[in-house]
């Protein structure tokens, strides 16, 4: 089991589409910088349904995205640091 | 509890990673965790540049590094080759490399790519930023 | 010893993760720990032959992947859909590579301590 931490936003990088050919079910993906900002993107979120996702509440705070947080869990980092040691590695993309 | 190794890849301005593996280290440190060294490699090196003067109503990172060597006696490991190739020296650099002029930070410190490895080795959990 | 996979996830010379990703496996390797890597996505450009980085001022750390066995990396995984994405076959490597669908690769990914990406 995985925590994929990916910080760059699919404008920005291929960190997610990278992460998104190899996660598997079981695995969970954190998304914090710019990455939140995926919550606005219809597609992305359809390709992300059916993974556990968590979303950095203070980079959506930052950014002013409360309103667009439905189903996902928000995490801060006490959490991250938790969830970090409950999955057996966590992968930087 | 367990022992981290967090390794910065990003610079300090224009890129948030750095200020995230700051605000983890911190967190994992008050959670009662250890960590083992935060490791500076790639443009994460620009972290240590004694230079870097954030606007005094800025949040100065490299400062918010030395408190968390000063409170909690993190090491903080630069990548001697990567720091080299991007302007970073220490006073020892600066000699051997017949430079005028040094500018890391103590108490960060220069180590190899080896102190890397050997920590990831040692620790629990690598986070990478 | 731990085995760590080393992720190439960037396309070669344009930027010097490729480069430092490579010191970086290279150095774990001599430190006696189980080193893989994966090339994905645009790095698996990082693989074709007659490459003259020298000619826009980079390293020519490109001629190194041929010493990877003398430090016993032997398991260099190249990402399928990659290669079919940009329409490249398993013989225009400079290497001998295993092609990997996503789930041997995530396989994998979940076999080995550590993963880090370049």
């Amino acid at each position: 089991m995985i925590l994929h931490l990916i910080k760059e936003s699919p404008a920005q990088s291929l960190a997610l589409t990278t992460c998104l050919r190899y996660v598997r079910k079981d695995d969970c993906i954190l998304l914090s910088g710019n990455a939140v900002n995926c919550l606005l993107k219809v597609e992305i979120m359809q390709r992300l349904t059916g993974y556990t996702v968590y979303v950095s509440k203070e980079d959506i705070a930052a950014r002013g995205l409360q309103r667009f947080v439905k189903e996902i869990e928000q995490v801060n980092y006490s959490d991250f640091v938790t969830l970090s040691l409950k999955y057996d590695k966590v992968i930087s993309w | 509890m367990s022992k981290f190794i967090i390794q910065v890849n990003s610079a300090p301005y224009g890129n948030s990673a750095s200020f995230s593996a700051y605000q983890f280290a911190k967190e994992a440190l008050a959670s009662g965790h250890t960590i083992d060294k935060v490791f500076f490699y790639q443009d994460g090196v620009l972290n240590t540049n004694m230079l870097n003067s954030p606007a005094s109503d800025e949040f100065d990172l490299q400062q918010a590094w030395l408190d968390l060597h000063q409170q909690h006696g993190v090491p903080l490991v630069n990548c001697v080759s990567a720091a080299l190739r991007r302007g970073v020296l220490s006073e020892s650099e600066a000699k051997e490399y017949q430079q005028q002029h040094w500018n890391m930070q103590p108490p960060f410190i220069m180590g190899g790519l080896g102190e890397l490895v050997s920590g990831i080795e040692k620790a629990d959990r690598l986070i990478c930023f | 010893m731990k085995k760590l996979c080393i992720v190439f996830k960037q396309a070669p010379h344009g930027t010097a993760h490729g480069r430092e990703g490579l010191d970086f496996a290279l150095l774990s390797a001599s430190f006696e720990q189980e080193v893989s890597l994966l090339f994905t996505g645009e790095a698996v450009l990082t693989l074709l032959k007659n490459q003259d980085p020298e000619s826009i001022g980079c390293k020519d750390y490109i001629s190194t992947l041929g010493a990877l066995p003398l430090y016993d990396i032997d398991t260099v995984l190249v990402c399928q859909d990659s290669l079919l994405e940009l329409g490249l076959s398993h013989e225009e490597l400079r290497i001998s590579t295993l092609v990997a669908t996503s789930d041997e690769v995530a396989e994998h990914l979940n076999q080995v301590d550590e993963v880090m990406v370049f």
